[in-house]
C-alpha cells in the first residue's frame, strides 16, 4: 500500500510535465477545432464546420501527399536499411562501428543546413550531380531540385537513420541458430527471410517504420527546401491557416484530423510490439 | 581399427573423405576420413574445441570443409547446399521458431517443401505422437513447453521431411541427468525403429556408450580412434582415448617392466611380446584389496578418500605409483586413513603403446 503511494509520487512530476505540456495543448487545440471558423475565441458554442471544410474544400491534396509520401518514405527506408543493418551486423566489431558513426553524424547536424547541402547537390546545371554527370559522362539530365522527386529523396535521406538504428536492433533479435535450423530443415534464401528472419526482426521494422511514417507525415523542411512550390504538403497547409490565413479553429481542425489520423496508424503497430522481448536483449 | 569382422558389409551411407576445415591458420578439422554405414547409430565424441560441432556442421552443409569431399550413398554432396540435403539436424541449442506454435515447428520442413495443409497436420500429429507429446501440444506455443518437451519438438521437426541422416549436436546435454537418461534411452529405441542413420556428437562417452553401434573419438580435428563401445572401452588406443572413457590408473610399462612399482610382469604374459615399451591401463574396479597369496602386481597403499557413487564407492589411494583410483563394491569396509594391500591382475588389463 505505502509503495503504491511512494509510485504515484515519483509519477507526479511526469505526469504534472506531460499535463501542461502534453495533453492541455491538445485539448486547447481540440476545443478550437470546435469554434467557429475565423474566430479567436473558446466557447460553449460547437460546430463541426471546419471539420467539413476539410473534407470539401480542396484539402485532399496535403493530405494525400503527407500520408503518400510518410508511406512511401517509410517503404524505401526500411527496404534499404534492411541489407544495411544485416551487413553492419555481419561485420560487428569489424569496421562496423565507423560505418555506423557515419550513417547517424548526419542527425547532430540542423536539418536545413543539410537539406540546402542537398539542394545545391541537386541543383540544375552547375549542381554536383548535374555538373559532375555532364563533365564525366556528357549526360545532361534536367533539375532534380524543385521537383517531388527532390522531396522525395530528401525525405529519405533525413529518415534513413531513424530507421536503421531500431532496424539494427532488430536484425540483432534474430539467433544465427534459427537461420541455419530454417536452412537444415528445406527453407531457401527467400523462405529463410519471410518465416524466420522478418518476423524475428519485426520490433525493430516497425519501431522504425514507425518513427519513419511519424516524422515524415510531420516533415515540411524538406517540401519547402528541396521542392520548391510543387507540392504543399499538411504542415504547411495548417501552418498556413493559422498564420497567413488568421483561421485557427480550421488549422485545429486539420491538427486534429493529423493526430487521428497517425493513432491509427501507431495504436495497432504497437499493439502489436513486444517492448520487453527488445529490451531484454 | 577393425571393424567388425567376418560380417558382410552394410551399405555406406555417408562416406567422409580427408574433410579439413580451415580458420585462419587454425586447423578445426585435420583430413577427417570416415564410413558411417546405413542404419547405423554413430556417435563423434571428444572434448570442447576437437572439432566434432565443425565436422557435423559440414555434414549438414552449414559449413563448407576448405578440402575433401562428402558422399551421401555414393554422390557427392559436398557443395550441395544445407535445404536441398536429405538430412535434418537437431541443434545444441534446439533452435526452435520461439515465435511459431508446436505446430508450425514440426510442419516447418513440408511447408517449405509446399506440402498441402491438411497432410501437414496429419503428418504433425503422427510425429507427436512418436515422441510421445499429446495432440494438443499441436496448437501450444513453444516458449510454454519445458526443456524435455522442448527436445522433443525439435527432434519431431527434424523427423518430418523423413530425413534419411538425422544429425544431433549435443541436443541432451542442457537437461537433468534424469530426463537426460530417458531421452537417451528413448532416442535409442526411435532410430532402432525408423532405422534412420543417426549421427550424434556428444563430449560425453557415458552417453555414446548407452546409444551407439559404434563411436568415433576426436582430438585436435581428428579421429584418432573408431569402435564399438565394448572396443573403445576395452581397448582404447591410447592414452588420451583410456582417459576420456572415465577414471584409469595408467602405469609406464617398460620391458614387461612396470617402473613405478619395480615389478615386472608374470612371465607370459601377453603384452611381454605384444608392447616393449607404453603404458598399461588399470580400471578403477580391477583395483581391489589383496593376499599375498593372490599373485599378480601387488603394493601397499593409504586410502585417502571414499566417495560413495551408490551401489559402488570410490577410493582414492596414496602409493609409490602416486594417486590411484578404484571402485569397490559398496559394502566395502574400507575407510579414509587405514592402510592396506591392493592390487590388480595384469592378464585383464590393456596396454597402450607410448
Amino acid at each position: 500500500m505505502n509503495q503504491q503511494r511512494l509510485g504515484l509520487l515519483f509519477m507526479a512530476p511526469v505526469a504534472l510535465f506531460l499535463l501542461v505540456g502534453f495533453v492541455s495543448p491538445i485539448v486547447i487545440v481540440g476545443w478550437y477545432s470546435l469554434m467557429e471558423p475565423r474566430s479567436f475565441e473558446l466557447t460553449t458554442v460547437f460546430t463541426l464546420a471546419n471539420y467539413r471544410t476539410a473534407f470539401t474544400e480542396g484539402y485532399e491534396a496535403p493530405f494525400f501527399w503527407s500520408l503518400g509520401g510518410a508511406a512511401v518514405t517509410t517503404l524505401t527506408c526500411l527496404l534499404l536499411a534492411w541489407p544495411t543493418a544485416r551487413i553492419l551486423h555481419a561485420l560487428a566489431g569489424r569496421g562496423a562501428a565507423v560505418i555506423t558513426a557515419l550513417i547517424a553524424a548526419p542527425i547532430f547536424i540542423s536539418e536545413s543546413v543539410r537539406l540546402f547541402g542537398m539542394s545545391l547537390f541537386l541543383m540544375p546545371g552547375g549542381g554536383i550531380l548535374a555538373g559532375t554527370l555532364r563533365t564525366l559522362f556528357d549526360v545532361n539530365i534536367g533539375s532534380v531540385l524543385n521537383t517531388k522527386l527532390g522531396v522525395y529523396l530528401g525525405l529519405v535521406y533525413v529518415h534513413f537513420p531513424f530507421v536503421l538504428f531500431p532496424v539494427l536492433l532488430g536484425v540483432a533479435l534474430i539467433p544465427p541458430d534459427r537461420i541455419d535450423a530454417a536452412r537444415d530443415l528445406g527453407a531457401s534464401r527467400w523462405q529463410v527471410l519471410r518465416e524466420i528472419e522478418l518476423p524475428l526482426a519485426l520490433p525493430g521494422l516497425v519501431i522504425g517504420g514507425l518513427l519513419a511514417f511519424v516524422l515524415c507525415i510531420g516533415a515540411n523542411a524538406e517540401a519547402a527546401i528541396l521542392g520548391g512550390q510543387t507540392v504543399t504538403v499538411l504542415t504547411r497547409a495548417i501552418e498556413q491557416r493559422f498564420s497567413y490565413a488568421q483561421d485557427w479553429p480550421m488549422g485545429a481542425a486539420l491538427t486534429i484530423l493529423v493526430i487521428a489520423m497517425t493513432a491509427v496508424f501507431v495504436f495497432p503497430a504497437l499493439a502489436r510490439l513486444d517492448l520487453n522481448r527488445l529490451i531484454r536483449r | 581399427m577393425t571393424d567388425t569382422a567376418g560380417q558382410a558389409p552394410k551399405p555406406v551411407a555417408l562416406s567422409l573423405q580427408g574433410l579439413s576445415r580451415q580458420f585462419g591458420t587454425f586447423k578445426a578439422l585435420d583430413s577427417v576420413s570416415l564410413d558411417i554405414e546405413e542404419g547405423e547409430f554413430f556417435t563423434i565424441v571428444g572434448p570442447s574445441g576437437s572439432g566434432k560441432t565443425t565436422l557435423l556442421r559440414i555434414l549438414a552443409g552449414l559449413d563448407q570443409p576448405t578440402a575433401g569431399r562428402l558422399l551421401l550413398r555414393g554422390a557427392d554432396i559436398t557443395k550441395m547446399p544445407p535445404n536441398k540435403r536429405p538430412t535434418a539436424m537437431v541443434f545444441q541449442s534446439l533452435a526452435l521458431f520461439d515465435h511459431r506454435s508446436v505446430g508450425e515447428n514440426v510442419e516447418f520442413a513440408l511447408k517449405m517443401r509446399g506440402r498441402p495443409k491438411a497432410e501437414r497436420h496429419a503428418r504433425a500429429l503422427e510425429l507427436l505422437d512418436l515422441v510421445q507429446l499429446g495432440h494438443d501440444y499441436h496448437a501450444r506455443p513453444v516458449t510454454q513447453c519445458s526443456g524435455g518437451e522442448r527436445q522433443r519438438v525439435a527432434l519431431a521437426r527434424a523427423l518430418a521431411s523423413d530425413p534419411e541422416i538425422l544429425f544431433f549436436d549435443e541436443p541432451l546435454s542442457a537437461l537433468d541427468y534424469r530426463l537426460r537418461k530417458t531421452l537417451e534411452v528413448e532416442l535409442r529405441e526411435l532410430q532402432r525403429r525408423t532405422g534412420r542413420t543417426f549421427v550424434y556428437i556428444t563430449h560425453s562417452l557415458e552417453e555414446a556408450m548407452v546409444m551407439s553401434d559404434r563411436i568415433g573419438i576426436m582430438r585436435d580435428g581428428g579421429l584418432v580412434q573408431i569402435g564399438t563401445p565394448a572396443e573403445i572401452y576395452g581397448r582404447p588406443g591410447d592414452r588420451f582415448v583410456a582417459r576420456f572413457m572415465g577414471e584409469v590408473n595408467i602405469f609406464e610399462l617398460n620391458k614387461g617392466h612396470l617402473t613405478a612399482f619395480d615389478q615386472n610382469l608374470p612371465a607370459g604374459n601377453r603384452f611381454m611380446t605384444a608392447v616393449i615399451n607404453g603404458h598399461m591401463v588399470v580400471r578403477p574396479e580391477m583395483l581391489h584389496p589383496v593376499q599375498p597369496e593372490d599373485g599378480g602386481v601387488q603394493f601397499d597403499v593409504t586410502v585417502t578418500e571414499v566417495f560413495h557413487l551408490g551401489s559402488r564407492v570410490q577410493l582414492h589411494l596414496d602409493s609409490v605409483a602416486g594417486q590411484l583410483v578404484a571402485e569397490l563394491p559398496a559394502s566395502s569396509p574400507l575407510r579414509a586413513g587405514q592402510t592396506v594391500r591392493f592390487g590388480f591382475d595384469p592378464a585383464l588389463a590393456h596396454c597402450v603403446p607410448e
